[in-house]
């Protein structure tokens, strides 16, 4: 009844004979409505996916094996590798500023003597909370060619109007601009709670060093922080890769299919009743996130 | 905007650093300052002056329309009822398997439990084809069920809850068995007092992922009868021009400012009320893959 088979999940403890026997059963009656969900809505329909990836299921009617067939389907087709080319381009436009802005804003807020500290992390967090649909449909106004407050910021300044939606080279720097906006604050409170387990007195001495304020942070605070960073890397590149509800409600993947994501791509499969190639286009999704987040997982360890 | 921190730090450090934390502040606090504001001019003043606030002018008017236009207090009801039952099952099961995955020893432990770690590594968009196909299956599209049911134990919350209930003493455990209290009494006495602000956290977290889902909703509830908050809201120009014979641009973005607005506020109330749970949330839910 108690050995366990994997080390180091299980904490160790005393192994007991006799124990009463509701104390036996008591953790079988505890996690069973979890289990029981989880076979019910997570085991299973991975299960299933997996078949049904190698059949032409349209939802209804009976499903014929095709093999491979989706998968060829997918890999050959421009649209796929066009949805990938839009999300690799976003991720390219967005962690870099993000990373660059929430590094330096966790940097500052770091310091304890900070004024209004409570009041920048406030105001850092105040996008996350808000319901990502919700401040779509703002970006839309916001980023209106003739009528948005955007353009008209612009020009103040003298600088003439941006086709930021409407055009297939602003589409997608503003959906970035959207989701810097929307995740920035929650990438500042991971790296601030890096910063946090950092011991005051690495930087004492190296100011003692003579060391500069830039030239500390590249070589002393980021290498310290470095797991945290690849962290936020890894979680951005998931949510980057399943982009979904900014496509969908600022720009449904236009001009010209420039911003449809992988994640948009997917759920066009089931608008269309394509199943089949959708259950397969979820689980090429699935190896490329998987490979993306080991690759940079990798590239830690070899830094270590 | 970036690099203001770095050159001038050294010498004047409280200038350089404030000007771009006061910058990046106002770039996160102004898109939903001026939507909400905005929500309150009259419709034609947004759009031909979208910069300029005359308190003078304001009103309700768009409110007025778009709670005619809209059928947002049905999302909000939809929302709702999803949030209570689904909500309250997260919170009762995912404590009460982590209690046991934390202070028990049962046959599969180590395998469910090694199952929950890959599923926190799984993308949650691969899920979605599948239990679509289940909820047809089940005859369940459009009704509650699922909308509730799927995610509703969510591994993440699992993982979480055991390690907080791992850090309980087993002392105290056996020293309550010793006076007579039963296994679920234990839990329910003992663990769940001792645990109250990580259950906090996880209650602030799970409200916010369960008003803010969209994704599952859409693809399974989409009729308008079962449409949650956020997909009313994704829909709101077709919705608000089909429900409005001529209405032009501008009548259209003041309605639209005003749902927006509305939907806004109930999470910004309970953020600036329960700030230090929710921070331990995010930090906590950042686990998550």
């Amino acid at each position: 009844m108690t050995f366990t088979t994997l080390p180091g999940t299980a904490r160790p403890r005393r192994r007991r004979t006799g124990l009463p026997v509701s104390r036996r059963i008591a953790p079988y009656v505890f996690v069973a409505p979890f289990v029981a969900l989880f076979l019910a809505f997570g085991i299973y329909p991975m299960l299933f996916t997996l078949r049904l990836s190698f059949t032409n299921w349209r939802g209804a009617g009976s499903a014929q094996w095709v093999g491979w067939d989706n998968y060829g389907y997918l890999l050959t087709n421009p649209a796929f590798w066009n949805s990938l080319a839009n999300s690799a381009v976003l991720w390219l436009l967005i962690i870099p500023v993000q990373l660059v802005i929430a590094l330096a804003a966790a940097i500052l807020l770091d310091n304890a003597k900070l004024k209004a500290r409570g009041f920048y992390r406030t105001a850092f967090i105040v996008p996350f909370v808000t319901p990502l649909v919700a401040v779509a449909q703002i970006w839309v106004v916001l980023f209106d060619t003739n009528y948005g407050a955007v353009n008209a910021v612009l020009g103040v300044f003298g600088l003439p109007d941006v086709a930021w939606l409407t055009s297939s080279e602003w589409a997608k720097p503003t959906l970035a601009l959207l989701f810097i906006w929307k995740t920035t604050g929650f990438i500042i409170v991971i790296l601030l709670s890096g910063l946090q387990a950092i011991d005051s007195s690495v930087y004492e001495a190296a100011a003692l060093d003579g060391a500069g304020r830039m030239r500390r942070i590249w070589s002393i605070t980021v290498p310290l922080i470095r797991r945290t960073l690849m962290f936020s890397v890894v979680l951005q590149t998931l949510a980057v890769f399943q982009m979904f509800a900014e496509p969908f409600v600022v720009t449904q993947g236009g001009p010209y299919s420039s911003t449809t994501t992988a994640g948009l791509y997917l759920y066009n499969h089931i608008t269309r009743g394509d199943l089949g190639t959708g259950a397969a286009n979820s689980f090429l999704l699935v190896i490329l996130v998987m490979a993306l987040s080991l690759g940079f997982v990798r590239l830690l360890r070899a830094k270590d | 905007m970036t690099i203001s921190t770095q050159a001038g730090e050294r010498r004047r450090p409280r200038i350089g650093s404030h000007a771009f934390l006061i910058l990046l502040a106002l770039a996160f606090l102004a898109p939903v300052a001026w939507a909400v504001l905005s929500a309150f001019k009259p419709a034609n003043d947004i759009i031909r002056h979208p910069l300029e606030f005359d308190l003078g002018t304001f009103g309700l008017d768009n409110f007025v329309g778009m709670f005619h236009d809209v059928p947002i207090l049905h999302g909000f009801l939809n929302t709702a009822i999803v949030l209570v039952v689904k909500g309250s099952i997260t919170l009762f099961c995912a404590p009460l398997a982590a209690y046991a995955f934390a202070k028990y020893d049962f046959v599969g432990k180590n395998l469910l439990f090694g199952t929950v770690l890959v599923t926190l590594m799984l993308p949650t968009i691969v899920l979605i084809i599948p239990l679509l196909l289940e909820m047809k299956e089940l005859g369940w599209v459009n009704t509650y069920q699922a909308l509730i049911l799927p995610g509703a134990v969510d591994a993440f919350a699992i993982f979480w809850m055991r390690q907080v209930i791992a850090s309980v003493p087993d002392e105290l455990l056996d020293a309550a068995r010793v006076d007579g209290c039963g296994e679920f009494g234990l839990y329910w006495r003992i663990v769940v007092p001792i645990i109250r602000p990580g259950l906090a956290g996880l209650a602030v977290l799970t409200v916010m992922n369960i008003y803010n889902d969209f994704v599952w909703p859409v693809v399974v509830a989409s009729s308008e009868r079962m449409a949650t908050l956020q997909v009313v809201l994704s829909t709101l120009a077709s919705t608000i021009s089909g429900n409005k014979i001529g209405a032009d641009y501008a009548t259209v973005t003041g309605e639209l400012l005003a749902a927006s607005t509305v939907a806004l506020v109930p999470l910004l109330v309970i953020f600036f009320l329960l700030q230090k749970h929710f921070i331990n949330g995010i930090l906590a839910g950042s686990v998550k893959g």
